[in-house]
């Protein structure tokens, strides 16, 4: 884990009219690395999200994937790259289509080159496709979701719904996942599922992770380092260890 | 092939293959038990199926609502019957024209129209049927306004100093059965590639579509341009038949009708498309039941989709299509 | 010239008032249960129908005409209110596409069924001429610009003062809302379609003296004029669809005059294209405003 940082923000800002939601934040991720965004609620750390991915257009500061400079990007530019894809606190699925089916679309866009060549029917597109298939049911497999694979993706409980949009973010085999609160409402049996697929993404695959969550538990047991937002500006940085006995953070949790 | 490809209803595989041959073989005989007027019926029908086809990969797949294939059908039909009574061109070649002048057509038109939210656009969709019939009537040095362009001549096919005329009931029978055919896999072929996977998952969720990288717009406008050259490659056929155009083929009752055909069969189905033209087209004209009866049945039809049944007939066909699946 | 711009321009207000009554009621309807009515045309050939029955038939005055042919289209908006449009309420805008055109067929076919498919000729109506400022105009047109300023102005008063009519403000603004502080949304619903039906019979009454000629498939042509006035007026915006209503008559009018007869019929339609085209939400506001 070393060299260029796989996203590099530096003096990110986004204002709404009056209200700096984002003030001035500087955040990287190593490659390879899990980091853990935090912060009292309204604190911005959506819109940070929003800001990186495409959601909303910055008003100052840079934004640079893998080196490449993807400020002020629209969603679906940003998107269709599949380098960093960005999960949502609501939890969506193709409701009617099955879980295989699910992941394929997820796939297909970053395999295929254009929309003409979805049309293909020759032996390059059905040889794409059955290599999205193999890697999908992969997916499957490392999620646990096996037995459930023919079901209809709205049938599931919302903690599988929440493995398969987070298997789906893998298929592009992304460099970065950004997780906005992926454990929301999810059952306590089930978020042990979810941090071991994290993790195993994270060693297997290879992808990094900036995840926004609530649970401290979660936070110190998956991230390597913590950044903290209060009110729009970055108030800390270090291990979990670190920031969890930090007092500027301890304030703004119980005083904000 | 996935067991959940095999459901029918939300990817459109039809399985049915031994059994779908055997039909396909049997309307091959068909001609050798059926009258005139029965064969009549199933071509029109079958005329009927390839704007259907058209619809459904917009509507059922795409889930995009249209009243716009009555336009493309008009002027695929005015496209050959024009090629034909002016240069006496040989029958592909209207044909493919009529598909490919739609299609292109259906481009300009669709750019702007594919902005607009579902309510606007489903009117905009309408209001190319209704210019459609205004300049067909009035662009008179074209089309002869009211009158229409009369005495198509025949399809004819032309090999160097070999040529061949469709004449006759069992001829056009036939000829409307191979193209029917060739249509239904051209749409098969669509329906089960990456892009018709695409296409479902714009009609089931939009915006995640969009997430997920897919280009929804473009796509939109792509099936909308291959909707309309398979409703123009219809009205090809049915100038040829009918021998007789007139501003009347832009009429909004037949965007209705395919419609019917759809939503009615099974929208995102292709058998069930096929089952909806045969029963809502062929066995109405079959019948021989009056315009405005048939209308009526088509209304009430129309209000138990909305109201009873959405997906018309497609679960029994989903229940037989299991059964046969069993089977093998 | 001058004087033939003024009367093609009163024409067209006649005719404007024709589709202004016409179309208020689609509008409200669309504002309540946010579905466009594909058979509102109906309800105006029902109206005239029902007024030619009596006349032909039974022989009845024309005053008398007027209201069985009003009472026969409320009677029909009744029947199909309670079994259609209610049930519309809350359901996505291709329920209410697929529904209305299914009425509009049964509708419009079963009148042709009914009375067979020829031309019928209306016998009846104020059709004596009458001289206003130089200007000769036959009393039915008279009659029909002042049914239609007593229409808006009475939807006014009705939307500002009655309760019901406010009402159905409160559910063409937020429906959700309105279930919570005690408004029956379908009750509400059923009153603004039968009104809106009413409205367009009513307007068939009163212009078949003007026409003449009546026949199952008339009503088809007025919900493809109604469609473009209600949209670009803006969709629920009453008083824009009036303004819209009366543009298009004149619109109409001196197009059938200066650029030929046969394009009278697309006006409508060929500026709702243009402008869906180039402004993709009208030319008033969209929002739903009694």
């Amino acid at each position: 884990m070393s060299g260029l940082p796989i996203l590099d923000i530096s003096g990110l800002c986004k204002s709404y009219g009056a209200v700096r939601a984002v003030d001035s934040v500087d955040l990287h991720v190593g490659r390879g690395e899990i980091c853990g965004l935090i912060g009292p609620n309204g604190s911005g750390k959506s819109t940070f999200f929003d800001c990186v991915t495409g959601l909303a257009k910055p008003s100052a500061g840079a934004v640079k994937l893998d080196g490449q400079d993807i400020t002020g990007w629209s969603l679906n530019d940003i998107a269709r790259q599949g380098r960093i894809l960005r999960s949502f606190q609501k939890t969506v699925v193709f409701s009617a289509l099955d879980i295989e089916e699910n992941l394929v679309i997820a796939g297909q866009m970053f395999t295929f080159p254009g929309i003409l060549s979805t049309f293909g029917i020759g032996a390059a597109a059905r040889n794409r496709v059955a290599a999205l298939r193999e890697r999908a049911r992969e997916l499957i497999k490392i999620a646990g979701l096996w037995d459930v694979r023919f079901q209809p993706a709205g049938k599931l409980s919302g903690g599988q719904q929440k493995l398969i949009q987070f298997a789906s973010m893998l298929m592009p085999e992304p460099k970065i996942i950004l997780l906005d609160e992926p454990m929301a409402g999810i059952n306590p049996k089930l978020i042990e599922r979810v941090v071991d697929s994290i993790r195993l993404a994270n060693t297997s695959f290879g992808v990094s992770f900036l995840i926004i969550e609530h649970n401290i538990d979660v936070v110190t047991s998956l991230c390597k380092r913590v950044v903290v937002l209060d009110q729009g500006r970055k108030l800390a940085e270090g291990t979990p260890g670190e920031i969890v006995q930090n007092q500027a953070v301890r304030e703004a949790y119980l005083g904000g | 092939m996935t067991q959940a490809e095999s459901s029918a209803a939300t990817t459109g595989r039809d399985l049915r293959a031994p059994f779908g041959l055997a039909l396909v073989a049997l309307a091959c005989i068909a001609p050798l038990f059926l009258g005139n007027y029965p064969l009549h019926a199933i071509i029109i029908a079958l005329i009927f199926l390839l704007p259907a086809h058209g619809l459904n990969l917009l509507l059922g797949y795409t889930g995009l609502l249209s009243l716009a294939q009555a336009a493309f059908f008009g002027i695929g039909a005015y496209t050959s019957a024009l090629l034909a009574v002016h240069f006496g061109t040989p029958f592909y070649l209207n044909f493919l024209a009529a598909g490919l002048v739609t299609g292109a057509i259906a481009a300009p038109l669709g750019i702007p129209a594919l902005r607009l939210r579902s309510t606007s656009f489903v009117m905009c969709t309408l209001g190319f049927v209704i210019i459609g019939q205004a300049i067909a009537k009035n662009w008179i040095s074209l089309t002869r306004g009211d009158m229409g362009l009369a005495a198509i001549p025949k399809p004819y096919f032309a090999l160097g100093p070999a040529s061949f005329t469709v004449s006759g009931t069992v001829g056009f029978y036939y000829l409307v059965l191979a193209i029917a055919v060739l249509a239904t896999l051209a749409v098969y072929l669509i329906v089960r590639s990456p892009a018709g996977r695409n296409m479902i998952a714009i009609r089931e969720n939009e915006t995640l579509a969009e997430s997920v990288g897919i280009p929804t717009w473009h796509y939109k406008l792509v099936v909308f341009m291959i909707s309309a050259a398979f409703a123009g490659l219809g009205g090809s056929l049915y100038a040829h038949y009918l021998t007789v155009v007139s501003p009347l083929t832009f009429q909004m009752y037949y965007s209705t009708t395919m419609l019917i055909i759809v939503l009615g069969g099974g929208a995102g189905t292709i058998s069930g498309v096929i089952f909806g033209s045969l029963l809502f087209v062929g066995l109405t004209e079959a019948l021989r039941i009056a315009p405005e009866l048939r209308m009526i049945a088509y209304g009430f039809f129309l209000l138990g989709l909305v109201f009873w049944f959405p997906n018309g007939f497609a679960p029994l066909i989903g229940r037989l299509s299991s059964f046969l699946e069993k089977r093998k | 010239m001058f004087y033939t711009i003024i009367e093609q321009v009163v024409n067209g207000i006649v005719s404007g008032s024709v589709y202004a009554i016409v179309a208020v009621g689609m509008t409200m309807i669309f504002g309540v249960l946010r579905a466009i009515n594909f058979a509102h045309g109906e309800y105006y050939m029902l109206g005239t129908f029902g007024a030619w029955f009596a006349i032909e038939h039974f022989d009845l005055p024309y005053p008398v005409a007027i209201v069985i042919g009003v009472v026969a289209t409320a009677v029909i908006a009744v029947v199909v209110g309670n079994f259609v449009m209610q049930r519309i309420v809350g359901a996505p805008a291709e329920a209410g596409v697929l529904a209305t055109l299914g009425v509009a067929l049964i509708l419009q076919n079963t009148v042709i069924l009914v009375f067979g498919g020829s031309y019928k000729f209306f016998s009846g109506g104020y059709i004596e001429p009458v001289t206003l400022f130089g200007f000769t105009l036959a009393e039915q047109r008279i009659l029909i610009i002042i049914v239609g300023l007593i229409v808006f102005v009475g939807l006014e008063l009705m939307v500002t003062y009655s309760r019901i009519g406010k009402a159905m403000r409160a559910v063409s603004q937020n429906i959700e809302c309105c279930a919570v502080v005690g408004i029956d949304v379908r009750h509400v619903a059923l009153w603004t379609f039968i009104l809106g039906a009413a409205l367009a019979g009513l307007s068939g009454v009163l212009t078949a003296p003007v026409n003449v000629s009546v026949y199952g498939g008339m009503g088809e042509l007025i919900t493809f004029k109604t469609l473009p006035i209600i949209i670009m007026g803006g969709l629920g915006n009453v008083r824009g669809t009036f303004v819209a209503a009366m543009i298009l008559g004149i619109a109409e009018s001196l197009v059938a005059t200066y650029v030929g007869l046969q394009f009278r019929d697309t006006v409508g339609f060929a500026t709702l294209m243009l402008v869906l085209m180039w402004r993709p939400h009208g030319l008033f506001s969209a929002q739903a405003r009694f």
